[in-house]
């Protein structure tokens, strides 16, 4: 558990013993805490004196080993008696000299976390890894250790008696409130409307009130205008937008491969789409789950479910030749396998990868267990027509290559003896002597270094000019009337139908060349597997998942037993299934039982872990605060009975997200002032844990983006479609090698949303990374929010910025033209959702006086109230 | 009261002072609770006088875990992938068996990244012994073998992947993947900035584009983007947004920022204890003063004839890569921490970075022309100036190339083994560490891994890199994952 720092100061020896007791007895214990709680204490206050640099008295505190063998007066540790142990009783000041001789000395809360490491056997959990080595070992490891089952998280959910307080009537205020009590804190008063008014926009939608909506709502004196606000915003489709980026977070998603090539996914758009709409129709959550893992694998599947299947490949890839190389497979299923763990479960199953996990129960069969559920994914693309459609349209496409190769055959018998000996003039030329000489000899005669260098060379190509010039007049003229006839034919060829990227069950070893497969132009090298088979299922007979292994410390080249498909134990109740099987026989029915697994209310984690990342979003910090972790060393939970009663509201309200919206924003805590100061309050609870006003918090990126683009007038509120892609700076296009990025001029046509902003994994859009844009290559946590002069410059002096408060400037000018005073009350409206002060006035009068409205208008995007939800 | 930052400055710009910005703009009794809020925040202190000086409010200084040998950082990253065994790791077995294959020599199958595996290929160039301590440098770098007697030669450092950018991250976070700190973003989140007017960790690239592998390379990773890497254009504005659009004045920015700060005080009444809004008043100073600091770091003008042929800036081949080692010089004169140069663009892969598959001969003695003075430049320079004991130089490219050909012209890549080496930092010079087989195909004596790298150079600046650790998705994440060993030959 990790406490507020609350100084021991000068309270006596006794008290504080005392205080210890009372505070050991209502703390588990978790096996982190070393790590968590333990570390930073030796980091601080140790270490300095018995560590590295010296070891007073002989003892060094750097090992446990260490620790117990102790110095000049004895043993520092007796594992499982802190009242033994010198280190606890001397932090503690039980026994002279009281530790730490320079520094402040230990906080009450940092000594009760030392006594209880010590009597939980003071492990140190950051030892060197435990790799096993031998497969039976690895499969005897596969037990939960006792009692794995009975850590909060792993416990199925329950709704406990909501808390009753006069005062409150809402379930989470009443839990809140208890919450609050217990710590000395006391609620903030509700703000006001217009401040209300303005949170509930830019939370549910991501966009500022407009006047009409403003000045409806502040006209509105009826009790319920709150709660009809909500479902307005709700019915937005801009509420989808603004959500649906949340999730895409999640999602790691990007419209690139990412890495050296980054290949453009030029459908990677209708997964973003989907993710919208799913927000907006309030699909419920486990529906989206399962869409999403096993679209294509459902009774009855449909375009839409095809395309959910993008979440499972939204993230990187190499793109060069995966089935030539297990490793680079093998690193994107640890991807699926770390999203699905992070994002769903909130369990770092990844970790589990190579050993034991170190915090949490989750054998390494576990992981390999989940691998085996989704092993047989491969990726492919299918059109979005109906199948009649399509097949007449693959039939068209092969008939036209067919006819192209056979006229591209005649091509090559008319150049091919040019080519041999200009392919050698050319190795005469460009290349060394012995080159040549390798080429030049008959094969059996080739020493094996000059036939490795022949072999090299030979997919060796000769510029089309040479051959041209090489080639006689009545050749030239077969020769062209051939090419002419390829391009006749290729003007047949239809129009590609819209397409998906999606994943479905296959064999990766068969898949066909793609982006970057054929870059290096050798095909002969690929190495072909030694088994038969198709990329995609085409019968007879059933689907079966190639074998898939347990790898040896992660080891792609030291397979080990071949694993069936499962889940991870410790969240699993009852016998789910692992596999259901399909009527159509084309794919396993791994992934759907999987699916089923992931999007259960029998799972004690996704209904918590989503709730969470609702409250978060609403609230600025989840109850667990860290979103992707719920194991023992993420941070524990602030409220944990309001989290497992929300969680089963959740799934009772059948894991509608909308009513959890709804639900969480008619509570008062919701609606509490985020002006608010209370000195009581700050003592008892500095960082605003227990909620004791709204927290203020920068807007993020995208949010950001849109904000000033609303306020300035400037933004297209079209909704879905293909990517748009705002100005970038020369250079920084200039940097990239290969990917792409459309050059657009800045103007009304990129003014979309930023969601819809292309999502280039090599080249980050450069406002978005200024203001914090998370790394889009794995599953994302909460976001980060920095403070950076490189954010203020971007306010200041970049030209969309600069352009859009001019673009402002000009929208008041022409709505209430020669009215210095009406255009400042304008400005203030549009930009802050309220009037000015008189102070203010006056002082944004002496601007625009001196200078010009414009001024103004850009001074609105810098305001603090302008960038933070408060 | 304001000063004048250096006149060199096109726009002679003025700081903006403390006390201008909190009292001349409102004043009042705001102004004081504005002003007791950033004293508590440490926000408040004496007035900086130049672009030199620490200013209050910036990232600031943190402690080391101990006393560094160096406080500050030059890292020269030679992307594409430098030869090892045509330039610091002589291998006269390729001579011997030139032309037969390495399969058989060595254990396990020989991987290229592109095509088939060729012959041994001896180095066209030809190798000789330089200082006192006699190390072999091939005639690619006649300038810098005069140093090596400065130098400690790592030629058994090791990656894990034979993909440019997979490579590139693994140099520079020690993972293959994207998503991870950079090691210059690591040491900015562990020792803080020396200077505020300046980035704590400034990148220049080529002046060709790239590098491969683009801005992630300086990525912050996990970390909030105030450990991230800042790129400095070499000519023109140094960083992006630095100064105002055309058609806005210097003029009118000081107005808007008047006017800004006034309003932003007003506001501060409502939330007098908000130290996260106290923080982005305060970074809109830092961002006025960078505006005057940034240019002026990176003109060059100022400097002697003497020095600027020292870097090669009187000639064409040598001048872009010169110019970026004498800015490098320049930034962490004024306070910078870590500066990383990469030298190795976009555009032709083959002849604009060190990715030599085509044409070894040509593509490596360019290359070695552009840099080899300005890096001897450098060193001398630092040393002149006393600054290169407390300055690491670090060199090292993503991976080393193959002792076979590709095609009889080429090498491909090389992930088993290249050479890297450090200068400066009170490291001992004149050091060889760790070897190759034969072949210079794989490392073979005390094989080093990026993670030992990171390892030592962080010793290197007095941070224990298993204590230096941030807390991501519940674990608490280290530059060097679980591994890194200190390189001892470089730390003793």
């Amino acid at each position: 558990m990790r406490s507020l720092p609350t100084s021991v100061g000068l309270i006596p020896a006794v008290l504080l013993a005392v205080m210890i007791v009372m505070t050991t007895g209502a703390e588990a214990q978790s096996p982190a805490a070393f790590t968590n709680d333990i570390r930073p204490i030796m980091e601080r206050s140790c270490w300095d004196c018995h560590g590295e640099r010296m070891r007073r008295s002989g003892l060094d505190l750097r090992t446990r080993e260490a620790a117990l063998r102790g110095g000049s007066l004895g043993a520092a540790i007796v594992p499982g008696r802190a009242e033994e142990s010198l280190l606890y009783r001397m932090v503690a000041g039980l026994e002279e000299p009281i530790m730490p001789r320079d520094g402040d000395p230990l906080t009450v809360a940092e000594v009760a976390a030392v006594r209880a490491w010590i009597d939980e056997g003071a492990h140190w959990d950051d030892g060197p890894t435990a790799f096993v080595d031998n497969p039976s070992d690895v499969l005897a490891e596969s037990e939960l250790p006792p009692g794995a089952k009975d850590y909060w998280a792993f416990k199925l959910p329950v709704q406990g008696p909501v808390p009753v307080f006069a005062d409150f009537e809402h379930p989470i205020d009443r839990f809140l409130e208890q919450t609050r009590r217990a710590n000395g804190v006391t609620a903030a008063p509700r703000a006001d409307r217009s401040t209300l008014l303005r949170r509930a926009h830019l939370d549910l939608t991501g966009l500022p009130p407009t006047q009409e909506q403003t000045a409806a709502f502040l006209a509105d004196p009826d009790p319920g205008a709150w709660e009809r606000l909500i479902d307005q915003l709700l019915d937005s489709p801009h509420y989808g937008e603004r959500w649906g980026r949340h999730w895409l977070d999640v999602a790691r998603y990007a419209d690139s491969d990412g890495f050296e090539q980054d290949v453009d996914r030029p459908n990677a758009w209708r997964y973003r789409d989907y993710v919208i709409d799913a927000f907006n129709q309030d699909k419920p959550f486990d529906e989206f789950i399962i869409e999403q893992v096993a679209g294509d694998e459902l009774d009855e599947t449909t375009h839409e479910t095809l395309i959910a299947t993008g979440f499972l490949r939204a993230g990187p890839r190499v793109n060069f030749r995966e089935k030539d190389n297990p490793e680079r497979r093998y690193e994107y299923l640890d991807d699926v396998i770390a999203t699905l763990g992070r994002g769903i479960l909130g369990l770092t199953v990844q970790c589990a990868r190579c050993h034991f996990h170190k915090f949490d129960p989750i054998p390494q069969t576990d992981y390999y267990r989940l691998m085996a559920s989704i092993y047989g994914y491969v990726e492919t693309e299918v059109p979005l027509v109906p199948p009649v459609e399509a097949e007449a349209y693959q039939r068209r496409i092969t008939e036209i290559d067919n006819q192209q190769r056979t006229l591209r055959d005649q091509v090559a018998e008319i150049e091919d003896p040019y080519r041999e000996r200009l392919r050698l003039e050319r190795l005469e030329r460009d290349f060394p002597p012995d080159v040549l000489r390798a080429v030049l000899k008959p094969e059996t005669e080739r020493t094996p270094g000059e036939q490795l260098l022949a072999a090299q060379v030979l997919s060796l190509g000769v510029p089309r000019a040479q051959l041209t010039a090489a080639l006689t007049a009545d050749e030239l003229s077969r020769r062209k009337a051939l090419i002419d006839r390829i391009a006749e034919v290729g003007e047949q060829r239809p129009e590609k139908p819209p397409m998906a990227e999606i994943v479905t069950d296959g064999d990766y070893r068969f898949t066909p060349d793609g982006a970057g497969d054929n870059i290096i132009g050798c095909p002969e090298c690929r190495v072909p597997p030694d088994v038969q088979g198709s990329f995609l299922h085409e019968g007879p007979g059933r689907y079966e998942v190639p074998p898939s292994h347990l790898l040896i410390r992660g080891d792609p080249f030291r397979p080990g037993p071949e694993m069936s498909p499962g889940f991870i134990s410790v969240a699993t109740y009852g016998d789910p299934p692992t596999v259901i099987p399909r009527s159509d026989g084309r794919t396993s029915g791994r992934r759907l039982a999987l699916a089923q697994w992931l999007a259960s209310a029998e799972n004690p984690l996704p209904s918590r872990v989503m709730m969470n990342r609702i409250w978060h979003h609403h609230f600025g910090r989840g109850i667990v605060a860290t979103l992707d972790n719920f194991g023992t060393v993420g941070d524990k939970p602030t409220h944990p009975e309001l989290l497992d009663w929300l969680a089963v509201e959740f799934v009772n309200q059948g894991w509608s997200m909308k009513q959890m919206h709804r639900l969480i924003m008619t509570s008062d805590a919701y609606q509490m002032a985020s002006a608010y100061e209370d000195a009581d309050n700050l003592a008892s609870d500095l960082e605003n844990h227990y909620l004791w006003r709204y927290r203020t918090r920068r807007l993020e990126a995208e949010a950001l983006r849109d904000l000033i683009m609303a306020t300035s007038g400037g933004i297209d509120l079209t909704v879905g479609g293909p990517p748009v892609f705002p100005n970038v700076p020369k250079e920084i296009l200039d940097s990239r090698l290969f990917g792409r990025w459309d050059v657009h001029p800045d103007g009304p046509d990129v003014w979309r949303r930023s969601v819809y902003v292309y999502r280039m994994r090599s080249i980050v859009f450069p406002f978005f990374e200024t203001f914090d844009l998370p790394d889009q290559g794995v599953t994302a946590a909460a976001r980060n929010v920095s403070t950076v002069p490189t954010q203020a410059l971007t306010l200041l002096n970049n030209p969309f910025v600069v352009g859009q408060a001019e673009l402002f400037a000009q929208r008041v000018q022409q709505a209430a033209p020669n009215d210095v005073s009406g255009q400042i009350d304008l400005i203030y409206r549009i930009a802050l959702t309220r009037l000015p002060t008189e102070e203010e006035a006056a002082i944004a009068r002496e601007l625009v006086d001196a200078r010009s409205l414009v001024d103004l208008a850009h001074v609105m995007f810098n305001l603090n109230e302008f960038l933070y939800l408060r | 009261m304001s000063h004048h930052c250096h006149a060199c400055h096109k726009h002679e710009r003025t700081f903006w002072s403390r006390r201008d910005f909190l009292m001349q703009s409102g004043g009042g009794i705001a102004g004081l609770a504005l002003a007791h809020l950033l004293d508590r925040e440490g926000l408040l202190a004496a007035e900086p006088q130049s672009c030199n000086e620490p200013f209050p409010g910036a990232l600031g200084p943190r402690p080391p875990h101990f006393q560094p040998r160096a406080t500050a950082v030059i890292s020269l990253f030679m992307s594409g992938g430098v030869s090892h065994v045509d330039t610091f790791d002589p291998k006269p077995a390729l001579t011997r068996y030139a032309g037969e294959p390495l399969h058989g020599k060595v254990d396990g199958n020989i991987a290229v990244r592109q095509g088939l595996p060729g012959p041994l290929m001896p180095s066209p160039f030809s190798f000789q012994r330089y200082g006192e301590s006699g190390i072999e440098v091939s005639e690619l770098f006649p300038n810098l073998a005069q140093h090596v007697d400065e130098m400690a030669f790592m030629r058994s450092v090791f990656g894990r992947s034979n993909d440019h950018i997979q490579a590139t991250y693994e140099m520079q976070s020690g993972q293959i993947r994207m998503g991870f700190p950079s090691v210059g973003s690591w040491v900015t989140y562990g020792l803080g900035a020396q200077s505020s007017s300046l980035p704590a960790f400034v990148v220049m690239t080529d002046h060709r584009g790239g590098p491969l592998g683009g801005p992630n390379d300086w990525s912050a990773g996990f970390m909030p983007a105030t450990y991230q890497g800042t790129r400095f254009r070499s000519s023109g504005d140094p960083i992006v947004d630095l100064e105002p659009p055309e058609g806005m004045t210097a003029e009118a920015q000081r107005a808007r920022l008047d006017v800004l700060a006034k309003l932003n005080e007003k506001d501060m009444e409502k939330y007098p204890g908000n130290s996260e809004f106290a923080a982005r008043i305060s970074s809109y100073e830092l961002a006025y003063r960078m505006q005057g600091c940034a240019p002026e770091a990176i003109d060059t003008s100022s400097e002697s004839q003497l020095t600027q042929r020292l870097y090669g800036l009187d000639n064409e081949i040598t001048e872009p890569f010169g110019r970026q080692c004498l800015m490098a010089r320049r930034l962490i004169e004024r306070g910078v921490r870590f500066v990383q140069l990469f030298h190795g663009g976009a555009g032709n892969q083959n002849t604009d970075t060190w990715d030599a598959h085509s044409d070894l001969v040509e593509n490596h003695s360019l290359h070695a022309k552009e840099s080899d003075l300005p890096i001897a430049g450098l060193l001398t320079d630092l040393k002149a100036r006393g600054l290169l004991d407390s300055t690491l130089i670090v060199w090292h490219g993503e991976f080393g190339r193959m002792p076979i050909s590709q095609r009889g012209v080429g090498r491909d890549h090389n992930p088993g083994a290249m050479t890297a080496w450090m200068a400066g930092a009170g490291i001992r010079g004149g050091q060889v560490i760790g070897s190759t087989d034969e072949f210079g195909y794989k490392a073979m004596e005390q094989p080093i891994s990026a993670h030992d790298l990171h390892a030592t150079m962080l010793h290197l600046l007095g941070i224990d890199h298993e204590r230096l650790t941030y807390r991501f998705s519940g674990r608490d994440m280290r530059l060097t994952d679980v591994a890194g060993t200190l390189i001892p030959q470089i730390v003793g």
